[in-house]
C-alpha cells in the first residue's frame, strides 16, 4: 500500500517503550502537558482545602454531621468522573474550571477525613488551658488547633496531591487533561513511547509535589522535627 | 501570625494560578465578531472534536486553515461527541470536523429519543437532507460535505479471511457460524452494527464485546480470536500490519459518514466568508488521503499538525 | 427520571443473565474483596514489620504512593494489552486479571502507609515499657504495637476497600467484569437511567462497604480508647479515570 518512508526513526517503526527519539521530537508537547498537570493540580488541591477546612470544622463536633460529610464525601467520589463532569458541563463549559471543579470534589473524600482527625488529635488538656487564660474560639482555632492539626492535614495533603496527580489525566474528557491528554491519545493509537513517557513524567510530577509539601511541613511546623 | 501568613501566601498564589489558567481559556469565547476587512486578526475561533487519530488531524487542517484565513485559533478535542456538541451548539465551540450520518444519528437520538428509527442511510444526499433541520433546530449550520468517507466497517483476521476465501460480509455470513463481535457499546440493535449484521446478512451473533471502535483493544480481540469479527473504520490504516483485514458491505448496511463541517450557526452567519474557504477544502479532501494521513500519525508518528500542513501545502490550499 | 431509575432497578429482567446488573454486582464485589485481601496479604506483614523495626517503611511508603501517581487506567490497558491479556479469568469475567492486578496495586499504597505510620507511632513509653518487663521483640510487638497501632491499620484498609470498590468500575474500559459496563452501556446508548441506577448502585455498594469494615473495625479493635492518632495520613487516593 504505501511504503514506509526510510526517515522514520526506527523506535517508532518498531514501537519501543522507550525511545528517545520520542523526548526529542515531542519535547514542546511534553512541557506544555506537564505545565498544564501541574497547575491543575495546585488549583485543585487548594480548592479542595478550602472546601474541606470549613467542612471539618462544621463535622468535627457534631457525629451526625460528622457521618453525612464523611458519607457524602464517599459518594462523590464514587461518581465516575464522565458523569461527573457531563454534570458540570451545562454551567461551565469546556474549561479548566470544569475539571478543577471536579478534581477538588474527588480530593475533599481524603482531605476531610485528615481536617477531622487533625483537629481531633489536638489534646483536650492544650485546649483547656487555652480556654483558662482566655483564648477566645477563633483564636483558638487560628492560634492553637490549626497549627496543631497541621501534621495530620499535611499528610492529607499529601495523599491528595499524589492521588490528584494521577486524576488530573481524566480531564482529558473535557479537553484539560495535562499529561492525560498524551496519555488518551496514546492509548487510541497504541504510541508506546508516548504511553511510557507521560506515565513517567506523572511519577515525576508526584514525587516532586511530595517533596515539596515534606518541605513545606517542615517549615510550617518546625517543632515536630524531631532531632535523631 | 507565621503560619497564618505562609497559609496566606498560599492560597492568595493558588487564586493567581485559578484566575491566570481560567482567564486564559475563558477569552476564547468571544468568537470572531470583529472587522472583517483584510487578512488581519479577524477574531479567534474555537475548533472542537474527538481525540482519535482522524479527528486529531481534520481538527489540525481546520485549524491552519482558519489561521490562514486571519482567525486566531484555539482547538479543544474531547474523548466523546456529547461533550462537545452542547458546545457547538451554544457557541462556546465553533466548528467540528464531523461525519455525516454519526452526527445525524446522534442529533436523532436527542431529538426522538434514542430508540427512534434511524434517519441516516446508504445515501449522502438523503442523510445531508434529514440532517439539516436536526442540526438547525440546534443552531447548528452544516456545510456541504466533502466526498471523503470514514465508514464504518468489519474486519477479520487475513489467515481466516484466506482459508474461508472471504472478501464480503455476506461471504462470511454465508458460513453459517455463530460469532462474537468486538464493537462499540451502542452496537446493540443498530442497523448499521449488531441489528444489520443480523437482519440484513444474517449474522448469528452469540455476544457483544463492547470495545471501541478502530482501538488497540478490538484488533487485539480480534487477532486473539476472542471475537471473529470487529468494527474499525474504512480509513484505518493499521490493519495490514496487524494482519488483519475488512470485509466489504457489499448490502450497504452502513450509512453514509462524509466529513462534513458542522458550525454554530450565528458564527457562520457573522463570517460568511468561511463558507468559502472550507468548501474548497472539503472538495480537495479524498479518502485516500485520509487513510494515508492516518497512517503517518498512526504508525510513522507523525504529529497530526505537521501531517495537517503537509496535507495543506500539497493541495495548495494554503 | 427518577421513576425511571426505580424501574429499572426493579426489573428483574435487567439483574439476570451474563451482562445483568446481578452478574456485574457479583464480580465487582469478588474482585474488590479478592483485590483487598491480595493486597493485605502482600502488604500488611511487610509494612508491619518494617514498623516495628522503625526502618526502612519510609521507602516503602514513598514507592508504593507515587507509584499511584500513574492513572489507574493506563496500567489497566497496558496489562490488557500486554503480557497479562484480556481472556475470561473465571468467575471475574473478561479482563479478570488484569483487573485484578490493577487493583491491587491500587489499594496497597493506603494498607501500607497507614500501616507503618501506625506501628511507628505507637507511643515509644509503652514500647519501652514493655520492653522493661522482659518482653521480647515478637511479644513487644503482638502485645502492644499491634494492638496500639490497630485503629490506624484499620483505616488504611477501610480507606482501601471503598476506593477499590468505586475504582473497579474503570474495568469497563477494557469490556471488563463490574458495574462500570452499566454506566458505559447506559452512556453510549442515551439511557440516563441506567447510567444513574449504575452510580446509585456504585454509590451504595461504598456506603454499605464502608458502614460494614467501621462496625468491623469496632470489634476488632481492643483499644479502642488508647490515644492512638488516628490517621496520621489517613490514606488516599487516586481513583483513576474511571
Amino acid at each position: 500500500m504505501l511504503a514506509l518512508v526510510d526517515d522514520v526513526p526506527q523506535c517508532y517503526v518498531d514501537n519501543d517503550w522507550i525511545c528517545a527519539q520520542y523526548w526529542h521530537d515531542y519535547r514542546p508537547e511534553l512541557v506544555d502537558a506537564t505545565v498544564e498537570h501541574i497547575w491543575l493540580t495546585v488549583v485543585s488541591v487548594l480548592a479542595g482545602l478550602l472546601i474541606a477546612i470549613p467542612l471539618g470544622l462544621l463535622a468535627r463536633r457534631n457525629p451526625t454531621l460528622e457521618t453525612a460529610v464523611v458519607g457524602g464525601t464517599t459518594i462523590v467520589y464514587t461518581i465516575p468522573s464522565l458523569a461527573l463532569f457531563s454534570l458540570l458541563l451545562p454551567f461551565t463549559g469546556l474549561t479548566s474550571t470544569t475539571v478543577i471543579i471536579g478534581l477538588a470534589l474527588y480530593s475533599l473524600t481524603i482531605l476531610v477525613r485528615n481536617v477531622i482527625a487533625g483537629l481531633r488529635s489536638v489534646p483536650e488538656e492544650v485546649k483547656e488551658s487555652a480556654r483558662g487564660i482566655g483564648y477566645s474560639d477563633r483564636r483558638m482555632l487560628l492560634q492553637i488547633e490549626i497549627p496543631l492539626a497541621l501534621p495530620v492535614i499535611m499528610a492529607g495533603i499529601r495523599v491528595a496531591t499524589v492521588s490528584t496527580v494521577a486524576l488530573v489525566t481524566v480531564g482529558s474528557i473535557v479537553s484539560y487533561g495535562g499529561l492525560g491528554n498524551l496519555l488518551l491519545l496514546a492509548v487510541g493509537n497504541q504510541f508506546k513511547a508516548q504511553i511510557f513517557a507521560a506515565s513517567v513524567l506523572c511519577v515525576v510530577l508526584a514525587v516532586a509535589f511530595d517533596l515539596a509539601l515534606v518541605l513545606v511541613q517542615r517549615l510550617l511546623t518546625p517543632w515536630t522535627r524531631r532531632a535523631r | 501570625m507565621r503560619i497564618g501568613r505562609v497559609l496566606g501566601g498560599m492560597v492568595a498564589g493558588a487564586l493567581l494560578l485559578a484566575t491566570a489558567g481560567c482567564g486564559g481559556s475563558d477569552s476564547l469565547e468571544d468568537t470572531g465578531s470583529g472587522d472583517s476587512t483584510g487578512s488581519a486578526d479577524k477574531g479567534s475561533v474555537t475548533v472542537g472534536g474527538q481525540d482519535f487519530t482522524e479527528s486529531q488531524i481534520m481538527a489540525a487542517i481546520y485549524q491552519k486553515v482558519l489561521e490562514n484565513a486571519g482567525y486566531t485559533v484555539q482547538t479543544k478535542l474531547v474523548t466523546t461527541r456529547d461533550v462537545y456538541l452542547p458546545e457547538l451548539s451554544k457557541g462556546s465551540v465553533d466548528i467540528v470536523p464531523d461525519y455525516l450520518a454519526g452526527l445525524t444519528d446522534f442529533l436523532n437520538s436527542e431529538a426522538n429519543g434514542a430508540d427512534a428509527p434511524l434517519v441516516s442511510s446508504h445515501d449522502p444526499d438523503a442523510t445531508l437532507q434529514a440532517l439539516k433541520p436536526l442540526a438547525e433546530a440546534k443552531g447548528i449550520s452544516i456545510l456541504p460535505p466533502s466526498d471523503a468517507t470514514d465508514q464504518n466497517a468489519f474486519f477479520v483476521t487475513k489467515d481466516f479471511a484466506d482459508q474461508n476465501d472471504l472478501t464480503t460480509l455476506s461471504d462470511f455470513a454465508a458460513m453459517h457460524q455463530p460469532i462474537k463481535l468486538g464493537a462499540p457499546p451502542d452496537c446493540e440493535g443498530r442497523s448499521d452494527c449488531a441489528g444489520g449484521l443480523t437482519k440484513t446478512y444474517g449474522f448469528d451473533i452469540k455476544e457483544i464485546v463492547p470495545l471501541d471502535f478502530a482501538s488497540a483493544q478490538v484488533k487485539d480481540a480480534v487477532k486473539k480470536g476472542e471475537v471473529q469479527l470487529g468494527e474499525t473504520g474504512t480509513t484505518d490504516g493499521t490493519l495490514e500490519d496487524l494482519g488483519l483485514v475488512l470485509l466489504d458491505d457489499d448490502k450497504g448496511i452502513q450509512p453514509a459518514q462524509n466529513l462534513t463541517p458542522a458550525v454554530n450557526s450565528d458564527f457562520i452567519d457573522a463570517n460568511p466568508d468561511l463558507e468559502d474557504v472550507f468548501n474548497q477544502l472539503s472538495a480537495a479532501l479524498t479518502t485516500e488521503d485520509l487513510a494515508d494521513m492516518n497512517v503517518q500519525v498512526d504508525l510513522e508518528r507523525k504529529k497530526p499538525e505537521d501531517v495537517a500542513q503537509q496535507f495543506l501545502e500539497d493541495k495548495g490550499l494554503l | 427520571m427518577l421513576g425511571d431509575v426505580f424501574s429499572y432497578l426493579t426489573d428483574g429482567s435487567n439483574w439476570s443473565g451474563s451482562t445483568g446488573i446481578g452478574t456485574f454486582m457479583v464480580q465487582q464485589l469478588l474482585l474488590t474483596v479478592t483485590a483487598l485481601l491480595i493486597a493485605m496479604v502482600l502488604g500488611l506483614p511487610l509494612a508491619l514489620y518494617l514498623g516495628h523495626r522503625h526502618h526502612g517503611g519510609t521507602l516503602a511508603v514513598n514507592v508504593t504512593n507515587v507509584g499511584r501517581a500513574v492513572p489507574v487506567f493506563a496500567v489497566l490497558l497496558v496489562l490488557a494489552l500486554g503480557p497479562v491479556g484480556s481472556e475470561q479469568f473465571g468467575p471475574y469475567g473478561r479482563a479478570g486479571l488484569a483487573t485484578l492486578i490493577a487493583l491491587v496495586l491500587f489499594a496497597l499504597p493506603p494498607i501500607i502507609t497507614n500501616a507503618y505510620v501506625g506501628v511507628v507511632e505507637v507511643d515509644p513509653g509503652a514500647v519501652e515499657a514493655a520492653r522493661g518487663m522482659g518482653m521480647n521483640g515478637a511479644k513487644v510487638f503482638s502485645s502492644v504495637e499491634l494492638p496500639l497501632a490497630m485503629p490506624v491499620v484499620m483505616t488504611g484498609v477501610r480507606v482501601a476497600l471503598v476506593q477499590v470498590w468505586a475504582t473497579a468500575t474503570i474495568a469497563a474500559l477494557v469490556a471488563g467484569p463490574g458495574l462500570g459496563r452499566i454506566i458505559t452501556r447506559g452512556f453510549a446508548n442515551h439511557r440516563t437511567y441506567e447510567v444513574v441506577a449504575g452510580a446509585v448502585l456504585v454509590a451504595l455498594g461504598a456506603l454499605v462497604l464502608e458502614a460494614t469494615m467501621a462496625l468491623v473495625q469496632r470489634y476488632a479493635d481492643p483499644m479502642r480508647r488508647a490515644r492512638v492518632s488516628v490517621t496520621r495520613s489517613s490514606p488516599t487516593a487516586v481513583g483513576g479515570p474511571r
